[in-house]
Parts: structure tokens; sequence; C-alpha cells
């Protein structure tokens, strides 16, 4: 790839906010402090599912610091927001439909007064009876979590019905022949758990009226454009009313992709008419807001003896949770994933959310990738077992190469997935590996577990994966300030993952001047062009892109205020590293960007401003090839790959799964910021690792079992693998922003796969139920040693 | 009388009057346990008395006879550093190693550890393990119990109305080794089930199991055993002894049948490790 | 009981308390924690709220120069320690060094578990001048973070152990 006259490209530098993190100066959302702020504090519902009849606030309206309550009633029913299915209210009203569900909210003096205030509050509830698993929610006569389903807008054909949130069927080829045509047939059934975000940082918002009546609000979130359209279509409020900010923000992974207690906030703020500040407590964040979905799989792949894939059949049923947030995406877009990087004449991905009384499952890093990867590379793997193949070479065998198109026929232009294959394949020793275990794993399967076995066993396994960056629309605002220093905003949220600091690099390196002299502004509804979220691993790529365009732009308007200056033809004028514009091959004649703009400001053309706006708008299915029904999505992204190699360790005596090495290479077309992206690979590495091997949200009923960190773990320090490394493969995207594709997402996707596929080298068990832990690995293995002579 | 916000008594005596005058007051150890469940308003006391300040539930101090007196109030840090703690003694240190992480050791306490009971706790198998008395104070006296009799059920001990723990009491310790195997989801979890064994030179084994029922599990036949031989048969044995005492529950943590099926195995972990820790062959 | 009285807890006071050096009166009740005075009495808010259960570590602090728990250290029981604070720990060249190493190795990303892991580690390194991984990661085990993976953390302690060995 060609070297880049900046070097800001390419460049690990050090992210923008470093010293205010570091120094704790940083404001976060519960950081910041307004002129007379109260301060808010929820009510939920105890209840899976009750009709509410009424509520009594006189108590706590009587409590002296209590400044307002609200409660359904100030809502109207006709107001609904939800990224697909405008199910959802701002709140509770007329039901509620899972424990933990904000009924009420008050804002008062201190927190403790609003707390307290709360408690007071009497809701009158007709309990329902409730469906808290896909499968009753689909039976026949099932209590409806939504009796008005079918009448609800939607954005595409959804197909809802009943408890049926949705539905998509996606075919390609001839799949009831197919089976006939395949030398093995592996079927299998797959279950995976609710995974809580646990970014450290949990859910709050700040919401104040100014004189005109007229809205700020600043939340955590990971797009001001969807709260302000939460905010805006749950409360009846024409966007021009309210304006979304964004402080610093604690991470998301999904979490803060949509609403969660922003309108309860600004409804607050208005009946108040003072700020308010509400900050959910750990729990709160827990039982309230959303997570990922649990996924029932039924998965069948059929191909030759040589180890040739020709066909896949995978039927998905999804838990939603009570209201639809982005499942109906996150369901397309598992059955668009599932068949992975490989060919596979043969398709047919159907499936079905469910509504049910549990909070609303939603955006989590991966969007359904974790959870079909899961059972797709494991599957492989028995696959290559049935036919003596090693797992990798069967995946060579089948793997997309470059020109290849996605499923569905989407063409794709840049595929470094061969050399994530090699690289981790060479990096781990898994020959070495291999030819040093091919007699030990025999011996390991005809040994007799005894139940007081002490033996540590190790093996190896391998997953590929794939990502999009993209989807829906992104712009960008480049101007030039008086001094000639640039200004960029493009109204991406960086959520920490420092997207602030790669596109500043992509805008330095575009106009080649240092990175020191672009400033980045903070996301503004009111300033910012729109950018749908960060979200979809998109804001590199998708951002990036309307980054690149508004400096071209703002590139052509300095040439043709430098060609006027120095008499030529902007055509025959170069930009010159450090804010120049000279004529091509006579550096010395030139003018800087500060010149430039003092002339445009002061007498010929007006302020500097370059623009691009864009919707991602390549198709993700021909329809040539692929029938498609509830596609959610018809545009998606462009793909990245990734490979990947776990070593454990399992504990015969206890079960307990340790990680001990992985070996990670995800081909992101061009690393902007080399630092950042491996970052972003290990701490998608080990999130997918306490999903593989402990985390899951467990349900008493209706009610979250361990909403808190002393029963919900996840991995710290210590669980870290000795060896983690991650691999950044360049295969350049002609689209991307310099070659760039993204990266956010793609490390978590094979994560439990690998790992299943390492313990089963290591013991022969075959797990397909997540996560992984001490206590299933040992009935696994226990249960194996009874099946046996 | 109702008493009102943070009280700092100097001696045992004016604490144990004060949690006379008024029983909903509660005693204040480390706050690593009381403060927590503040927070989730499990607990909302009007009055705190601060046991920080009295001197004599402070430190660890070796007696005349050999014999260690652990203060209430030691931190977990100055427990598991205590090289005082040694021979069959050291299952102390072993367990007070693994509790939470390093800052919560800072500040957590052993009194106000085993006043709350949790079974998932990691002091309880290792002080009955260790053959530990309790000594509580009431405003009238004193008296010593057995650890094993201080846990009496699910967060429950032998504490009366108006008494604190004053101290544990180590016995002097024996020559041998000693082994706290702890079996949890993540480091800094509470025990899904743990084992503490203490192997005196002499053979003399005593071994407690965690997190398997209300209170530690331990056996005086299943002791024998083990002291009498300690081949993996043998172990079995005693594993299957204390695995039939035991009465765990379903939690997040692990199920009943998991809690049973990890006690021999992690019995046997804990008794090897001891021996190591002894150098003393089988 | 009157619910005014259930919503305060118990009445609030002034608590003399000593916070990076300075003496200062701070409001606080009964069931006051040390965290919450710190962030909404003085306005110290890098200490942060994560879970207020003594869990995440995102608000360790130091008390009498021992690394702990802000969420569950209660005002009226720090009265006669002192408190500190990142805030008061900007001028240690120690810390300094750390904050140094996590810049430029990227042991960070959103941050808000970077106070109470800096103060974690600057502890560690007081204590052990030269730690294998082994000791950062037996230090660090109480300071979670959902972002990093942890690799790049572990990399910046050893980077600012080796960067004070090579100093005087």
């Amino acid at each position: 790839m060609s070297s880049l006259a900046m070097g800001e490209v390419g460049r690990a530098a050090a992210q923008l906010e470093g010293e205010e993190k570091l120094s704790g100066s940083a404001q976060y959302i519960a950081d910041l402090v307004r002129p007379g702020l109260l301060h808010g504090a929820i009510l939920q519902s105890p209840h899976a599912h009750a009709r509410i009849r009424g509520y009594d606030v006189s108590a706590a309206r009587a409590l002296p610091g209590v400044r307002a309550i609200v409660t359904g009633d100030d809502l109207d029913a006709s107001h609904r927001m939800g990224a697909f299915i405008k199910d959802e209210p701002a709140f509770a009203k007329g039901k509620v439909r899972y424990v933990g569900e904000i009924v009420a909210a008050v804002a008062a003096d201190t927190e403790a007064i609003a707390r307290a205030a709360t408690r007071l509050i009497r809701v009158d509830y007709d309990v329902l009876p409730a469906v808290l698993d896909p499968e009753s929610a689909l039976a026949p006569d099932a209590p409806l979590v939504h009796e008005d389903a079918a009448a609800y807008a939607k954005v595409f054909d959804a197909g809802t019905s009943a408890n049926a949130c949705s539905r998509t069927d996606f075919r390609t080829g001839d799949i009831a022949s197919a089976w006939a045509r395949c030398d093995v047939v592996v079927e299998a059934r797959y279950t995976t758990q609710a995974q809580a975000h646990l970014s450290l940082e949990p859910c709050g918002a700040l919401a104040e009226i100014d004189a005109a009546g007229r809205i700020t609000l600043w939340s955590a979130n990971q797009s001001v454009f969807r709260v302000q359209a939460c905010v805006c279509e749950s409360l009846g409020l024409p966007m021009t009313k309210v304006r979304c900010l964004t402080p610093r923000v604690g991470a998301g992974f999904g979490n803060k992709m949509e609403a969660h207690v922003q309108p309860a906030v600004v409804l607050l703020a208005l009946k108040a008419r003072r700020a308010v500040k509400l900050i959910l407590s750990r729990e709160e964040d827990f039982e309230t807001v959303r997570a990922r979905h649990p996924f029932s799989i039924r998965i069948k792949t059929g191909a030759k003896a040589d180890g040739t894939l020709v066909a896949r059949e995978m039927e998905l049923l999804l838990d939603g949770g009570a209201y639809g947030d982005d499942s109906p995406g996150v369901l397309g877009y598992a059955l668009l994933m599932q068949p992975g990087p490989y060919r596979i004449p043969h398709v047919h991905g159907h499936g079905r959310v469910a509504y049910t009384n549990k909070l609303r499952f939603g955006a989590f890093r991966g969007f359904g990738v974790p959870q079909v990867t899961f059972a797709s590379e494991t599957q492989l793997d028995e696959i290559a077992a049935r036919l003596a193949m090693d797992p990798i070479a069967v995946r060579r065998k089948n793997m997309l190469a470059p020109g290849d198109p996605w499923f569905g026929g989407q063409p794709i232009a840049s595929n470094g997935l061969a050399e994530c294959v090699d690289t981790v394949a060479r990096e781990s020793g898994w020959e070495e590996a291999l030819a040093a275990t091919s007699t030990g794993a025999a011996e390991a399967h005809e040994a007799d577990p005894a139940p007081a076995g002490q033996r540590r066993r190790r093996g190896r396994g391998v997953a590929l994966s794939a990502h999009i960056s993209g989807l829906l629309a992104s712009g960008a605002i480049v101007r030039v300030l008086e001094d000639g220093s640039v200004l960029l905003n493009t109204g991406a949220v960086d959520i920490g993952q420092g997207s602030n600091t790669v596109l500043t690099q992509i805008c330095a390196e575009a106009l080649k001047v240092p990175i020191e002299r672009v400033a980045i502004a903070s996301p503004d509804t009111d300033g910012s062009p729109y950018n749908w979220g960060t979200t979809a691993s998109r804001v590199t790529y998708v951002a990036g892109r309307s980054v690149v365009g508004a400096a071209a732009e703002v590139e052509r308007k300095l040439k043709e205020h430098a060609g006027e200056m120095l008499e030529c033809a902007p055509d025959d004028l170069e930009l010159l590293p450090g804010g120049k514009v000279a004529i091509k091959g006579v550096e010395q004649r030139a003018v800087t960007f500060a010149d430039i703009s003092g002339r445009a400001h002061w007498a010929a053309g007006g302020p500097i401003i370059g623009t691009h706006s864009w919707v991602f708008d390549q198709k993700t299915f021909d329809p040539k090839r692929t029938a498609a029904l509830g596609l959610p999505f018809s545009q998606i992204g462009i793909f990245s790959f990734s490979a990947l190699v776990v070593e454990v360790e399992v504990d015969e005596a206890t079960g307990k799964v340790r990680v001990l090495g992985a070996w990670a290479a995800c081909d992101i077309g061009r690393a902007i910021n080399p630092r950042m992206a491996t970052g972003q690979i290990e701490g998608a590495f080990v999130q997918g690792m306490g999903y593989a091997l402990f985390e899951e949200m467990v349900w008493d009923g209706g009610r979250l079992a361990n909403p808190s960190l002393m029963d919900y773990k996840i991995p710290t320090i210590a669980e870290l693998p000795e060896t983690l490394r991650a691999y950044l493969i360049e295969s350049d995207e002609p689209s991307g922003p310099f070659g760039a594709k993204s990266v956010g997402e793609l490390g978590i996707n094979g994560v439990a796969a690998a790992i299943a596929n390492a313990i089963a080298s290591a013991t022969g068990l075959r797990l397909r139920r997540l996560p992984m832990t001490g206590e299933r690995v040992l009935r696994g293995l226990l249960d194996a040693g009874e099946g046996r002579s | 009388m109702p008493l009102q916000g943070m009280l700092w008594p100097r001696t045992v005596a004016e604490a144990t009057a004060m949690l006379d005058q008024d029983p909903e007051a509660k005693p204040l150890a480390g706050g690593a346990t009381l403060v927590a469940m503040m927070n989730a308003r499990v607990l909302e006391p009007l009055a705190l008395v601060n046991l920080a300040r009295i001197d004599e539930l402070r430190g660890i101090r070796v007696l005349a006879d050999g014999a260690l007196r652990i203060g209430a109030c030691t931190r977990h840090r100055e427990t598991l550093d205590c090289m005082a703690l040694s021979g069959t003694t050291a299952v102390l240190r072993r367990a007070a190693a693994q509790i939470a992480n390093a800052t919560v050791r800072n500040m957590g306490t052993i009194g106000g550890s085993i006043s709350f009971a949790d079974p998932g706790l990691d002091y309880p198998p290792a002080i009955v393990a260790a053959d530990c008395s309790v000594e509580i104070a009431a405003s009238h006296g004193r008296r010593t119990v057995p650890a094993r009799e201080f846990f009496v059920d699910w967060y429950t001990t032998a504490l009366e109305p108006g008494e604190i723990v004053t101290a544990i009491l180590v016995p002097p310790p024996a020559a041998g080794g000693a082994a706290y195997e702890k079996h949890a989801r993540v480091s800094g979890d509470y025990a899904t089930a743990s084992a503490a064994v203490c192997l005196a030179a002499d053979g003399k084994v005593r071994a407690a199991i965690g997190g398997c029922g209300p209170t530690p599990i331990a056996d005086p036949e299943a002791d024998a055993l083990l002291s009498a031989d300690r081949s993996d048969a043998s172990v079995a044995r005693a594993g299957a002894l204390l695995e039939a005492r035991a009465d765990p529950l379903d939690d997040v943590r692990g199920s009943a049948e998991y809690r049973r099926l990890l006690i021999p195995r992690l019995l046997l972990r804990a008794v090897r490790r001891a021996e190591a820790d002894g150098s003393r062959p089988r | 009981m009157s619910a005014s009285i259930a919503a305060a807890g118990s009445p609030a006071s002034f608590v003399e308390l000593d916070v990076n050096g300075q003496a200062v009166a701070v409001r606080a009740s009964l069931s006051t924690t040390l965290l919450t005075a710190l962030r909404d009495e003085l306005h110290l808010t890098a200490a942060k709220r994560g879970c207020n259960q003594g869990v995440c570590g995102a608000c360790t602090i130091r008390i009498d120069g021992v690394p702990m728990r802000a969420c569950l250290s209660l005002a009226h029981g720090c009265v006669g320690s002192r408190v500190a604070t990142l805030e008061g720990l900007a001028a240690d060249p120690r810390m300094q060094a750390l904050q140094r190493a996590f810049a430029e190795t990227g042991g960070f990303q959103c941050g808000f578990c970077t106070p109470g892991m800096l103060v974690a580690a600057h502890a560690l390194l007081e204590r052990e001048a030269d730690p294998d991984e082994d000791a950062i990661r037996g230090a660090l085990s109480g300071n979670l973070c959902r972002c990093t993976g942890y690799v790049k953390i572990v990399a910046a302690v050893l980077a600012a152990a080796s960067a004070s060995k090579g100093s005087p």
C-alpha cells in the first residue's frame, strides 16, 4: 500500500482525550452539573406483565424536596418509538411488559429524596399471565405482549403477528435437492444465553429547558441522532425542539445505541421546568435497559467427501424481550452472516423473533453473529472430524477467495481472509501442535476420565468469521477557520473506541496537515451532520468516507482560491504537507491555508466549507440469486474478515476452562491507527471469552436473578490469557477511506466457537450451549464417560 | 434509647454498652460488607458503632503458649502477610489471599467477614480446618466458641444481640502443611465450593468444605480416615462422607449437584497441595 | 417514621475530612459514602460509581496511603484519615510516569475505569518497583475493564516500571 505524505494515517496516534481521561477530569454524564440541577430516580415494575389501572402519587408529591413526578398518564398512547417497529412508549403506558420496566420517575432536590419518593408511589396493577420464553410466546393462545402489534408502524415487511415480532427468510440455490448430493450431513441444535453489556459506566441523562422552552439533552449515548429521534417520537415533540449533545461516554457495546432513560428525563425536565439529571444504578442498568439476544439455533450442514461445502440450513428463534428495539435487524443480520465466509451454493436461513415478558434484547457487539458463529464454526469442525480433515484445511478449501461474492450476491472488493488464516496458523504454531497431539488426542479419547481425575487437558480450536462495516447514513463538514486551521464535524459519537482520533487522522491526512491542526467538534444535533450511530462497526468506514469526501471538497475550494492567487489553473496545483497549496513542482510558488482563508473571509468566496453526505448504497442481495423475505436492511455494508486460533486448558476435576493463548487476525483494509485497532481486537476477545465461558443473565421466573456485579461476573485481568496477540491484515478496501474497513465488532464473532472447538480438541466433548461453564463441561465429561463401555 | 450517627468506642466494653443501649445500632468493622448492604438498602441503620479505634481488636499477636490471637478488625491483607501463621495455620493465609481482590483485602476484616457468615466466604472453612475458636464479647463478659459452632445457619452465627467478635484464636502452629482449594467462576468471586485442609507433620488431618451448605462442613470420621490413610481411595471415601453432610443450593455460581461433584475433587486437590506444602510424602 | 426521615436516612451534618492534603468540611449523613462526598460535595469526579458494591474498582482511592473503595467507605468513618484521590496524586512523579505510559501504550479506551486503575497500579509500583506480569495481574484483579481486554494495561504498567527504573 502506498505510503502517505503526512503519515497520520497508519500512525499509532495517542487518543485525543488521553489527558483528561488520565487525569480524571473527563466529564461523563454523571459528572455534569447545570444550574438549578434536580436529581431523578425511576420506579420499576415488579411484574412481568400487568395492566396499569392507576397511580397514586400523592404521598410521593408530599415529600419535601420533590419537584416533579411523571407516569404513564403524562404520555400519549399514540407516541411510540422503535428502530424497526414503533412499539415502544417513552416508558410503561397502560401496561408493564417486564420486571424492571420504568413505570414512573421523580425529580427532586437530591437523589436520595428522589429514590425515597419513588418508593412512595402506589401503582395499581392487574397482573396478567406472562410469557417468559419464545416457544411459549409463539404457542397458540399465548398471552399477547403487544395486543396491537399488527397495527404498529414498521420500517420494513416484518410479518408481525401475535407474539411474533418479526420473521425473515433468505434462500439461495435449491436446498431441498442439495442434501441428496452430500456425502456427510450434520444437524444439531444450539442454545445461547443473554449477555449483559456491562459498560463500566451505567446509563444516564441530563435534560435542561431553556427560556424558549427548547430542550438540551446530554446522555450516555452511541448516537445523538437516535436519542433525538427516540425522544421526539416517544414524546410527540418536533425534532427542532430537542438538541442532543454528548459528554464523554464510558463505553456502550450497543447498550446505549437506542433510548434508555432519556425520554423520562426530558419529561421530568419539562414538568419541573428545571434541569434534571438521572443516573441508573448498576442494578437498574442490568434490569431496565437491554442485553444480547438469547438464540435457539437449528443448523444443518452438508458436504462432499472431499470437504466441499454444499448446503446449509439454519433456523433461528430469538428471544426479543418486551420491545422490538433492534431485534429485526439482529435476526436479519444473523441470517445474512450465518453461512460464514465460505462458498456454499445452497443456503436457507430463516427465523423469527418472539416478544416475551423480559427486558428488550438489542444491539450488542456482533449483532447476532457471535451466536450463529458458535453454531456454524463448531459444526464445521464436526464435519472436518467426520471427514478426518484438519479443521484449518477444510476451511481453506471452502473459504471465500478474492472475487467471490458474499451469500446473496454482494460483490466483495477486498478479501484478506487467506492471509488472516495463514497468519494465525503460523503464529499459533498450529501445524506443530497438531503433529504433537495427534497421538495424544487419540489417547485422550480412549482414556477413562475417572471422576477424581486431575489432568488438565489442552487443545486448540479455530474459527473464521466476518462482519460488515456500513449501514445507513453519514455526513461530514470540514471547515477551514480564519487562521488556516481545520475544524471537522461528523456527528459520530466516540464511545471510547477512539473514533475522534481516527477521524481526525483521516482528515489530517487528506488535507496533508498535522493532526494538531485539526480539531474535531463534539456531536450536536444542532450543528453536526447526521450520523446514524456508533454501531455496526461503521464509524471508521462510513464516517471516514464522509470525512474524505468533505476534505476533497475543501481541497477543491482551496485550489480554486489558490489558482486565482497564484494565477494558474487549479489542476496545476497540489497540497503540500503542512497546510499549503503550491504549483506542482514549484514549491516556492505557494500559499498557506491561512492566506487562502483570509482571502475567503475578506475578499472573495466566503468561508471555506466542505461537506459530504451519503448513505451506504450497495445492495445486499441480488434478487436473481437470492429470495429474501422480511429483509430489514437492503443495503448493509462491505465485508471484513477474521481468523482466530485459541488454545485452552480444561481442568478435568472441575470442568473449568482456561484460555492459555489466542491469536486473532483481522482484515481491516488498512489500519488508520494500528494501536487502536489491536485494542479493539483484544477487548473484543476478552468480552467474547466471558460470553463463551461464564457470563449469563439468569431469570428466576420473570425476575432477573443476578442483576449485580456480585453475581454477574465479567473477566478480570486475572483471566487474561498468557498470550493474546492481535494481527492486522491490510487488504486495501477500494471504497474505504485510505483503504480502511472498520474493526469494532469483528474480533468477538468467532471467540465462543474457537473456544468450543478447542475444548473438543482437548477432551472430545462437543458443547452446544453457552456459556461453557465448568459445570457444563464437567457434566459433559461425566456423561461421555458414562456413555462409553 | 436510639443512638444516631457514627460512634467511636475506645474499648470493647464501650462498644457492647452502645449495642445494648440501641439494638438497632450496627457494629462497623472494615465496611466491605456492611456498607455494600447499606448502599443496596438492605440495611438502613441510623447508628453505627465503629470498631476501628479499639486497639485490642487490631493486629495479630503471638501469645505465651504460641497460640495466635487475630484481632477481629485485622484486615485480610495483614492476615495474608502474617508469617507467624505457619505450618498448618497457614491455611488462614491461603484463604485470605483468595478473598476478592487486593483493594478489598485492604478493607475487609476477619471479624466482619465471619460475622456475615455467607457460605461462599473463604475464612469459614479455613478456621474450622485450623481448629480455631472465636472469642465473643458481650457487656456481661466474654466467651469462646469453637469455629465449627460459631456458624449456625445461612447468614446466622452464634452471636447474640449486643455481642461482637473480638478475636479469632488460632492454636499454636503445628509443623506441617495447609491448603485452601477454591473453585470460583472468576478471580475474586465467592467460592462455588472450596476445601480447606490442614495436614500436621504427625499425619493428623483436618478438613472442611465451604460453599456447600449453610455452614462449613467437617466430619470427624472424614478427618480420621484422612489421618490414617491419604491414598486416592481413602480421600474419596472421606470426600463421600463430607458430601453426605453437604446441603448445597442451586445458585448462579453452580447447581447443588455440581457442588456435590466438586467436594471430593477439591478435597483431593487440597490434600495433595497440603502434602506438597508440608513436603511430606504419602 | 416520617417519610422525610426515610428520605434522608439519618440527618446530614458536617464532617471534617482531610482530602488531598486539605482540610475540608463536607455535608454527609451516616449513609453518605466517601464516593458520594468526593463527587457531589467536593466535585472531585475522577473516582467513578460503576457498581456501588465494591466490585468494579472504578471508585478506588487511597485512605492513609492504602488503596480502598470509596463506595465502601462512609464519609463519617473517614474522620482522622488522609484521603487521596487521583486528582491529589497528580504531582507524584511515579503517577506521572504511569499516566505517560498509559498514554503511550494505549492502556485505556473509554477511560471510565482508568482513574481507579491508575490508583491501584500506582500503589503497586510504590510497593514493588519492578513487578512482573503475575504481580501486576494480582494487584489489578479488582479493577474491571470492559474495553481494553487488559493487554495494553499490563504493557503500560510494565513500561512505567521500566521507565522509573531508568531514573535515579
